[in-house]
């Protein structure tokens, strides 16, 4: 009884705190906002263990429940074994808009299709991907996405210029792509690079039967080692914990073992660990360059985007035109591929080359303490780079581009060898078939960002390292990464011991603590300095004026030699002639587009809509959507000089184009051509080599489009005597209206963003 | 009355114990092989002189399922965009295996929304095999060893659409993924519509002072205006197919419902231009094709398109750069007809160059290659008395022979070489490794271009842009084809030949070919956006791309038929004799002559070069008294081994025979003798091995010889022949021995 009248107590107080609330919410109303700023830290975290995928999971979802302004929770697919794959999406979601939220459809088809599902606010600004754990052993990159959401849901609010980035753009981060393969790697300590598949890789008609077990049962797949003759270890002489690998035909005097994984023979076939999970590498599974040169396969999977994990990313990108930057985690070296590794760099548009290099590449050098090469820092030079390159007998991609890539900051084409680095990458995909700046960047460089030990040298500076690491951890974390070696009898190999490095702590990934903190802050600081480089679209200085009043009413002429007569009908009202200008303007960095950009399928220009109620008004002159091309950004690139407009505008190039080069292109047959064979289509393209371009060739319905599209482009006002600084365009509309009807310019870039401004005629 | 009635009871009593009783003699009776003879349509009776809508053609196929489920399966392969089950037959008959572990055939229908005449042309494949197993001997053997995998619509969201709503010839083509065509940011939000709410998409006009087109006199069609005189001072402009301007930017229909080519999104060949925005995009075409990576034993394809009257294949790819002329060029003599339809492997005889020959001893080689559908299939051959027949000469040189042996027979008579308009030669280069397909492709387009008749062979380059065709044959190995069905009307009605067809041309065919259908006349209509306006001329939907109805039926047979013919030819290997020759007093040759009588290889080039390949195998099994023996080659010092011993020391595959009496070791002086006797006589190749991999091809035969020693009075051997996607044969020779 004292319970229940308790509880009522408590039940009534809590609802008159809610009321409290609620009415303190609709008086604060628009102030709401800006209480987000004195929030700290909601949802704490730490770097002293990795988080595996329960723990993203998890770490995620309470974040997404926190923070609902500025973030929210995405299932963009399901791993082989049903895990989700998340992205947090974080942008403030009170701002941005699309264009498709403006204009109003009307009479449509009775069909009623709904295959468009309406885009969200934040699809409306520039978008930034952040992914890691494509292979499911490389975690590291999830706890740097993990450390970079903290960074901006926490800042956001008290940081200004991680509320900027978080207000004028959008970030999608997603810490795992590959969830079966960190469950296995973190969770379950068997290290798994691939994703997991449903198949019998020993062909005994079981799927997955025999992978690595717990024989012991303390929750850790590491080691067994037992006595053995022909062993290949020792026991250390400083550490005895550590077991030593023989140098191959070293001799000893002391007892050799051999070392194998914590495992057993599951279907008695006489083999240990011959049928786990383990499936594709998700990094071979994207379709740039996924063929081989002879039309065979060569990536992996059955065709590229087999794999569940990798058909989800390429869906999100599909469906996310706003992304412009990407980041795809791996371990470990500590240095950065930039794209692209199916081409050498004559595949890459020399201005996303030196956005690349000069602007990104210099800083990340400069953030990991790397030296940054003589011709970044004056690449107004570069032509005299290029010459001492080639006087010094360089490759000939060092002579095309005037420098050596640094070990930082590199591409991952084959230079020496003239050889593609691997089939359908995903960096590759992003940047040449999606239209991103997409790297990635290999953390951890164990040398370099171990911390608490010193740098060892030597022939024995592993096992220095090694001695150093354990002691490391016996301090710093209670020992909890070394499993003690405890007797056990092995059901196949009999007497030894089960023990030794937790496998998650050692290999490829940054050691948990202040080593893992460092490699995030930095990588987490880069891809901020990334996104401050995003192009933002404006709509600046709209205007509508009324040139002169009409009546509505219609006339009728009637000329007879020099006799005229004009009957007017009855008077309908007068119409107003109006003329409505704008300056569309980038104020971000980086133009909206790669240099390639807005002709690959699926990427159009930026656009300028006036949007207006149809029944009142009539467009006399100016489309009711105007492209404006690409708009440059505010910063002018460093070592680049654009072509000339009219060079990349005519279409001559095309007359001598060789169709049957084409069509061998078409057929995936690149490597056929010499680098010579490929510029020279290029330059016969006139560099409007994407794939709009190669649309016309191939369809007509498309090319027909398009050619709409340009007459839209060429009718629009734009060609004044003064041309506009790059990064802006001036539109102008002369419209006549009937009545009052409000006004709406909308710029609309895919990756620059949407912006909108209402007017009201003067 | 009384009396009447009972005699009509007992009448049909009677009538009802003659279905009772009478109805099994009746069932075995069904087959037959007579052309004028019924074939069980009636048994499932369905129009094929409409299209369906995708509920309509669901339940079909539900029904051909419930009606012939010792044939037929009916499952969703996954859903499309929309939501909709992608409903695909299994046919095969159940009771000869299981539809996996038999050769199989895929068929598909309509990729694009808008060629809605796959779908029917399926359909009837499908109903055509069900319909006719119990009657039709060629469809029944057929059945008892192929599969039949048929998906009518593949792109089912614009198939439905396509059917069901008022549309124009080319769309909706693509899967439902929306596409900003127009570059304007918004997305497929502009599409046709039906304005004058007729169920038809036809053309608008707009009155205009300075329009050039007037009505025709008898106000049936729009005209251009001659000399000024117009039809009561009419003057019309075109404003463009039906439709509104949704999105209000002074244009219309211009972001039609879009979305990637569904057949520039499979995985060969693909780019990004073609096949946005990547691999197997779409759900229709991912799970088509996964269906198809999933069943290994699909060995052709069949992928039905319209228009245009093509037999497109996917060709074997082109030589690698640098690789020279690999190939000899195969001569531009005229093939000749290869092969009719077989009815049964009772007659296969139709084949054979020469008429029918007894085993004939010491027949000239020329004669001898002849011998291919030999009716003796048990043969019980006892030593001695053995046929001394000298090996067949020419055994190596088959590819040479392919020519002679597919003319037709004549019975009785010399086969005259019949030069074949039909027959069809790919004039390009192959990579090397790649014949057999070509010549396998060549002999089945020849064939299909007899049963299709105005169709033209339109090789199509593996690689192929992403089309489903060149993935079937380049990522799975198996023959992909892709037929356009019919013609656009400029087919039949270019009366001037032109290579047009005219507007009095397109009316007359309206007029006479369609009676009349397909037109609609001239009429006013509101437009909200242009006031009034005038609609009329051809109705868009099925005069163009897609036949009119009447003309579905008469495409779906012989395109069917062109399938199944295609069927008919998978491999299909057979041990056509066990022959055993005497050596020496106990050693005999078994001499095994093996064949493929069909089109195809076992397997193709393109599958071995995949790596999916399992070539064909051969095992020789024998009772414990007969071992083999490993003949050294005659120029080799004469040392012998047993071929027992030697099997268990080489660890011989398989385990399946060896190591049984302790090994034979014969004289050095009788295996000198051997030697002499065998030297340069030897045909065929020598299998010292109980398990032998090789590949028959298309019409191949080979011949293989194992030395055996015989102990005892009586024995017997047995040989297996096994083929992945060929089928098995065996041969069992019980050996008797007098002294």
């Amino acid at each position: 009884m004292f319970g229940m009248s308790n509880r009522r107590k408590i039940v009534s107080w809590f609802m008159l705190l809610l009321m409290i609330v609620a009415v303190a919410e609709l008086a604060l109303g628009q102030r709401r906002a800006r209480v987000v700023s004195v929030r700290t830290q909601s949802v704490p975290i730490s770097f002293d263990d990795f988080h595996g995928y329960t723990g993203t999971a998890d770490y995620l979802k309470r974040v997404a429940q926190v923070y609902p302004g500025i973030t929210e929770l995405v299932e963009i697919g399901k791993s082989t074994l049903e895990r989700p794959i998340y992205v947090l999406v974080i942008s403030n979601m009170k701002t941005g808009t699309t264009i498709d939220a403006h204009v109003e459809l009307r009479n449509m088809r009775k069909e009623n299709v709904k295959n468009v599902i309406p885009m969200k606010p934040y699809q409306g600004k520039p978008g930034h991907w952040i992914c890691g754990s494509t292979h499911g052993n490389e975690f590291t990159g999830t706890e740097v996405c993990l450390y970079t959401i903290n960074k901006l849901v926490s800042g956001y609010g008290s940081d200004p210029e991680i509320t900027k980035l978080v207000d004028d753009n959008t970030f999608y981060i997603c810490p795992i792509v590959n969830p079966d393969g960190v469950f296995n790697s973190v969770e379950r300590d068997i290290s798994q690079r691939q994703n997991s598949e449903l198949k019998d890789n020993d062909g005994d008609g079981k799927i997955n039967e025999d992978g690595p077990d717990d024989l012991n049962g303390d929750g850790h797949i590491t080691q067994f080692r037992y006595r053995d003759s022909e062993g290949q270890y020792v026991i250390d002489d400083v550490d005895p914990r550590l077991m030593v690998r023989l140098q191959r035909g070293q001799e000893t005097d002391k007892q050799r073992y051999s070392v194998v994984t914590e495992d057993r023979d599951n279907d008695g076939d006489g083999r240990r660990g011959e049928d786990g999970e383990s499936g594709i590498d998700l990094n071979r599974n994207f379709p740039e360059g996924w063929m081989r040169d002879d039309g065979l396969p060569g990536g992996s999977g059955l065709y590229a985007t087999s794999a569940p994990e990798t058909h989800a990313i390429c869906e999100f990108f599909t469906n996310h035109t706003n992304i412009l930057m990407a980041q795809f985690y791996h371990t470990s070296g500590g240095f950065t591929y930039r794209p692209i590794g199916t081409e050498a760099d004559t595949g890459i548009a020399p201005r996303d080359l030196a956005v690349l290099d000069f602007i990104m590449g210099k800083k990340y050098l400069e953030m990991i303490g790397e030296e940054v090469p003589e011709a970044w820092l004056h690449p107004e030079d570069i032509d005299k780079f290029k010459a001492e390159m080639e006087a010094a007998g360089a490759n000939q991609y060092d002579i095309l581009r005037g420098y050596k890539p640094p070990r930082g900051w590199r591409p991952s084409y084959n230079e020496q060898a003239d050889r593609r680095y691997s089939y359908g990458m995903a960096t590759s995909w992003a940047y040449k078939q999606f239209g991103a700046y997409s790297i990635t960047t290999e953390l951890w460089n164990s040398r370099k960002d171990m911390k608490g030990i010193p740098e060892f040298t030597g022939a024995d500076a592993n096992v220095q390292r090694e001695r150093a690491s354990l002691k490391y951890q016996d301090e710093q974390f209670g020992g909890k990464f070394f499993i003690p070696w405890t007797r056990f009898t092995h059901p196949e190999l009999g007497p030894g011991e089960i023990g030794g490095w937790i496998p998650k702590y050692r290999g490829g990934n940054a050691f948990p603590g202040e080593s893992l903190e460092g490699v995030c802050q930095t990588h987490c600081d880069f891809e901020l300095f990334r996104a401050g480089l995003m192009p933002k679209v404006v709509v600046a200085d709209a205007q509508a004026k009324v040139l002169y009043t009409v009546d509505a009413g219609q006339a009728q002429v009637i000329q007879q030699n020099n006799q005229v007569t004009i009957s007017k009908n009855q008077a309908q009202g007068e119409i107003k002639i109006v003329e409505v200008t704008a300056t569309i303007e980038n104020v971000g960095k980086l133009p909206t587009h790669l240099e390639r950009g807005d002709r690959l399928a699926g990427n159009r220009q930026d656009v300028v809509w006036l949007v207006t109620d149809r029944d009142k008004v009539t467009f006399l002159e100016g489309g009711v959507f105007q492209q404006l091309g690409v708009l440059d950004g505010t910063v002018e690139i460093p070592g680049y000089t654009p072509a000339q407009p009219d060079q990349a505008a005519a279409p001559a190039g095309m007359g001598q184009f060789n169709p049957q080069m084409m069509q061998q292109m078409m057929q995936g047959q690149r490597g056929q051509f010499n680098q010579q064979q490929m510029q020279q289509m290029m330059q016969q393209m006139g560099q409007r080599q994407g794939g709009q371009r190669q649309q016309q060739v191939l369809t007509g319905q498309r090319q027909r489009g398009q050619q709409r599209g340009q007459r839209g482009q060429r009718g629009q006002a734009a060609q004044e005597q003064t041309p506009p600084p790059p990064n802006q365009r001036q539109v102008r509309w002369l419209i006549a209206v009937e009545g009052d009807v409000p006004l709406k310019v909308i710029a609309s870039s895919q990756r620059g963003g949407t912006d909108l401004q209402e007017l009201t005629i003067r | 009355m009384k009396s009447k009635l009972f005699f009509l009871l007992i009448f049909a009593c009677a009538a009802l114990m003659l279905t009772v009783f009478v109805e099994p003699t009746s069932a075995q009776k069904k087959r037959q092989d007579n052309p004028g003879g019924y074939h069980g349509e009636l048994d499932f009776p369905i129009s094929w002189k409409r299209y369906y809508s995708y509920a309509e053609w669901v339940e079909l196929m539900h029904k051909m399922a419930q009606q012939y489920p010792q044939l037929c399966d009916i499952e969703s392969i996954g859903k499309s965009r929309m939501g909709r089950e992608q409903y695909l037959l299994t046919i095969t008959a159940k009771e000869t295996g299981p539809h996996s572990e038999k050769t199989a055939m895929w068929v598909d229908g309509a990729v694009h929304g808008n060629e809605v005449n796959g779908i029917t042309c399926s359909l009837y494949v499908a109903w055509y095999l069900l319909t006719r197993y119990d009657y039709d001997p060629y469809i029944f053997e057929m059945l008892n060893r192929t599969t039949f995998y048929i998906l009518p619509g593949l792109n089912v969201d614009a198939n439905e659409s396509f059917v069901s709503w008022p549309n124009n010839p080319n769309n909706p083509r693509e899967p439902y993924r929306p596409e900003d065509n127009d570059g304007d940011g918004l997305y497929d939000e502009d599409q046709t519509e039906d304005v004058d709410g007729d169920g038809q998409l036809s053309t608008m006009y707009i009155e205009d002072p300075e329009g050039t087109l007037t009505l025709s006199e008898d106000g049936r069609q729009f005209v251009p205006i001659v000399n000024g005189v117009t039809n009561n001072g009419l003057r019309f402009r075109r404003i463009g197919s039906e439709g509104y301007d949704n999105d209000g930017d002074g244009r219309m229909n211009e972001d039609d419902i879009g979305g990637p080519d569904p057949n520039r999104n499979y995985p060969s060949g693909w780019n990004l231009s073609a096949g946005w925005p990547y691999t197997m995009s779409e759900p229709c075409t991912r799970n088509a094709f996964n269906f198809m990576l999933a069943h290994p034993n699909i060995f052709a394809g069949y992928h039905y398109h319209n228009t245009g009257r093509l037999i497109m294949f996917t060709t074997p790819p082109r030589p690698m750069p640098g690789e020279g002329q690999t190939t000899a060029q195969a001569p531009p003599t005229p093939t000749t007809q290869p092969g009719q339809r077989q009815r049964g492997q009772r007659q296969q005889q139709q084949q054979v160059t020469t008429p029918p020959v007894q085993q004939q001893l010491a027949t000239p080689p020329v004669q001898q290659r002849g011998q291919r559908g030999q009716r003796q299939q048990q043969q019980q051959v006892t030593t001695p008395p053995v046929q001394q027949q000298v090996p067949p000469v020419g055994q190596r040189g088959q590819r040479g022979q392919r020519g002679q042996q597919q003319q037709i027979a004549v019975a009785e008579e010399e086969a005259p070489v019949v030069t074949n308009k039909y027959a069809y030669t790919l004039d390009r280069e192959v990579r090397a490794g790649y014949e057999e397909d070509k010549a396998a492709l060549e002999k089945l387009v020849s064939v299909g271009n007899r049963i299709l008749r105005n169709y033209r062979p339109s090789p199509s380059a593996s690689g192929g842009s992403g089309q489903a065709q060149a993935a079937t044959y380049d990522m799975l190995g198996a023959y992909g084809i892709l037929i356009e069905l019919w013609g656009t009307p400029t087919f039949d009605i270019d009366l001037n030949d032109d290579g047009r067809a005219s507007q009095e041309e397109m009316q007359d065919w309206i007029d006479i070919d369609l009676t009349g259908e397909g037109w609609v006349w001239p009429h006013k209509a509101q437009h909200p956006d242009f006031g009034e306006i005038w609609i009329g001329g051809t109705q868009k939907k099925h005069t163009q791309r897609t036949p009119p109805a009447r003309y579905i039926e008469m495409e779906a047979y012989k395109n069917a038929h062109f399938v199944l013919y295609n069927a008919s030819q998978f491999p299909q290997v057979e041990i056509e004799e066990v022959k055993i020759t005497p050596c020496t007093a106990d050693l005999c040759w078994v001499e095994v002559t093996v064949k493929n009588d069909k089109i195809y290889p076992t397997y193709s080039d393109r599958r071995f070069e995949l790596g999916k390949a399992v070539p064909d195998k051969l095992t020789f099994n024998a009772s414990d008294n007969i071992s083999l023996v490993d003949m050294p080659a005659p120029e080799t010092t004469v040392t012998a081994r047993a071929a027992a011993a030697a099997a268990g020391a080489r660890g011989g595959r398989g385990g399946g025979f060896g190591g049984r009496g302790g090994g034979f070791n014969p004289k050095a002086e009788q295996l000198a003798w051997i030697n002499q006797y065998f030297a340069g006589r030897r045909e065929g190749t020598v299998l010292t091995q109980p398990e032998h991999e090789f590949r028959l091809k298309g019409n191949d035969k080979h011949t293989f010889r194992y030395l055996v020693k015989i102990d005892g009075r009586r024995g017997w051997v047995e040989i297996n022949l096994a083929s992945e996607l060929g089928g098995k044969d065996q041969k069992r020779v019980t050996i008797n021995v007098n002294n």
